[in-house]
């Protein structure tokens, strides 16, 4: 078994041969608030890399239900990165192209990052604003929320934004692919 | 004493954090410095899109905290500390991914040259405390909660799934500490607004839990842990817990009143606290 050669896509990942202690115990499957989400739940998933299914494992919708709480990190025997392994499998989807469809987890991601593109800050309204713009259900079940916070004042309208927005908006041009 | 200051996106608009925190803050002589200019750390979102530009978000506060005169920064949100505390470590143990940060810096007027500590507000507000509390609220038990990132993955202030910290601290400040067995179990903040109805599940089990073992209210520690709880109570998960942020429980007994706490902005209200019987 090697899972740190050629045909891998993820061998380029530092923390990847950590994979290589894995006991197949499942604290990690046990320890995950969402595992029950996953298509294949963290165990599994390694379970996968480890016997070369990569095409499988490229196309699993695990990583974007991580909710990073962590508690399969510390709770792993051999200690290991489990979490830190989720955001790497996500970078290296964006990389490839492998992005899942249809994962309405994405959309918010993206909704996020452009918001601190444009503005450097995220203000939830307007984060929740640009999320519905795609997923208008969404938007109609969070109104009466939105009403509630307004009348405790706590509803933002205006955006959140740092004093030159252009520097974070060049940050992000500068870290695209080819762009260091 | 001066503290550098990092108060995230979530901070200014959440239920008194940030009014609690300055109340606070200036009875006990805490001067908040804010990072000037700060932007968004990029909290769980970055790190899963692109690792250089995720440490070049965090870091861009390392170079100006630096020019600032500080050497430690200190935030008041768990999603925050934890992305700052992770840039932190890979900075520190990836030289070539510092070369790199650096480098992208550079490029839009920053210089990096040294990573700070990270502190979290709860550590330096719990040490400002005098133990001899004002009032005392011995009659009012309160469930804990730490939520996931303060603990873990860095185990900085205490262990990973059982710490004791804040149980401590509302002894110490005249407040009961329950005991029960959520107090690190995740609410599901980060995919609250996608993944709703499982979300929902974890914070009623959550609440449940506190309720059930005799809680009257909750504190936290991080603003995406206090909107998730309260919020979730307004549908239908059977609890009727207020929930406060530790900066206000700690304005309560340094004899703030609640009103100069930002307390009357939860979903839940919280008049119970410190209504006396």
């Amino acid at each position: 078994m090697n899972i740190t050669g050629k045909n891998n896509p993820y061998s380029d990942i530092g923390k990847l041969s950590h994979i290589n202690r894995c006991i197949q115990c499942g604290t990690c499957s046990g320890s995950c608030p969402l595992s029950d989400k996953m298509d294949h739940a963290p165990r599994e998933l390694f379970a996968l890399i480890r016997e070369g299914s990569y095409e499988e494992v490229l196309a699993s919708i695990t990583p974007w239900f991580c909710v990073s709480c962590y508690a399969c990190m510390v709770r792993c025997p051999k200690e290991i990165p489990v979490t830190d392994l989720m955001y790497a499998f996500k970078e290296k989807a964006r990389e490839q192209g492998t992005v899942p469809k249809n994962l309405n987890m994405t959309d918010m991601y993206d909704a996020f990052s452009k918001t601190v593109k444009q503005f450097g800050r995220v203000t939830e309204s307007f984060l929740m604003g640009r999320y519905g713009m795609r997923h208008p259900i969404s938007a109609v079940k969070n109104a009466p929320l939105a009403v509630k916070m307004a009348l405790r004042h706590r509803l933002e309208l205006k955006p959140q934004k740092i004093e030159n927005p252009d520097t974070i908006t060049r940050l992000y041009e500068l870290t695209e692919k080819g762009g260091e | 004493m001066k503290i550098c200051f990092y108060p995230g996106c979530s901070f200014a608009s959440s239920a008194g954090y940030k009014e609690s925190t300055e109340a606070v803050c200036a009875k006990l002589g805490i001067e908040l410095c804010e990072i000037t200019d700060w932007n968004c750390c990029g909290a769980t979102v970055s790190f899963g899109e692109n690792t250089i530009r995720a440490l070049s978000l965090s870091s861009r506060h390392f170079a100006i905290a630096q020019s600032m005169g500080f050497s430690e920064i200190v935030t008041g949100c768990n999603a925050c500390y934890a992305t700052l505390r992770k840039a932190v470590d890979v900075l520190q143990n990836d030289a070539d991914l510092f070369d790199r940060t650096k480098h992208v810096l550079e490029q839009i007027g920053i210089t990096l040259a040294a990573v700070p500590t990270i502190r979290h507000l709860f550590e330096i507000i719990s040490c400002a405390m005098p133990s001899a509390a004002i009032e005392s609220y011995k009659d009012v038990p309160i469930a804990a909660y730490y939520g996931c990132q303060l603990t873990r993955p860095h185990q900085d202030l205490d262990r990973g799934d059982h710490p004791t910290v804040l149980e401590t601290f509302l002894e110490k400040i005249g407040f009961t500490a329950t005991s029960h067995s959520a107090k690190t179990s995740c609410c599901g903040a980060s995919h609250a607004v996608i993944h709703t109805n499982e979300c929902r599940v974890l914070t009623q089990r959550i609440l449940r839990e506190m309720e059930g073992k005799g809680a009257k209210a909750v504190t936290t520690i991080c603003p995406l842990c206090q909107f998730n709880l309260d919020q979730n109570q307004s549908k239908g998960v059977g609890t009727n817990l207020p929930v406060t942020y530790f900066t206000q429980l700690a304005g309560l007994s340094l004899g703030i009143s609640p009103k100069e706490l930002g307390m009357n902005k939860f979903l839940v209200t919280a008049e119970k606290v410190w209504t006396r019987p």
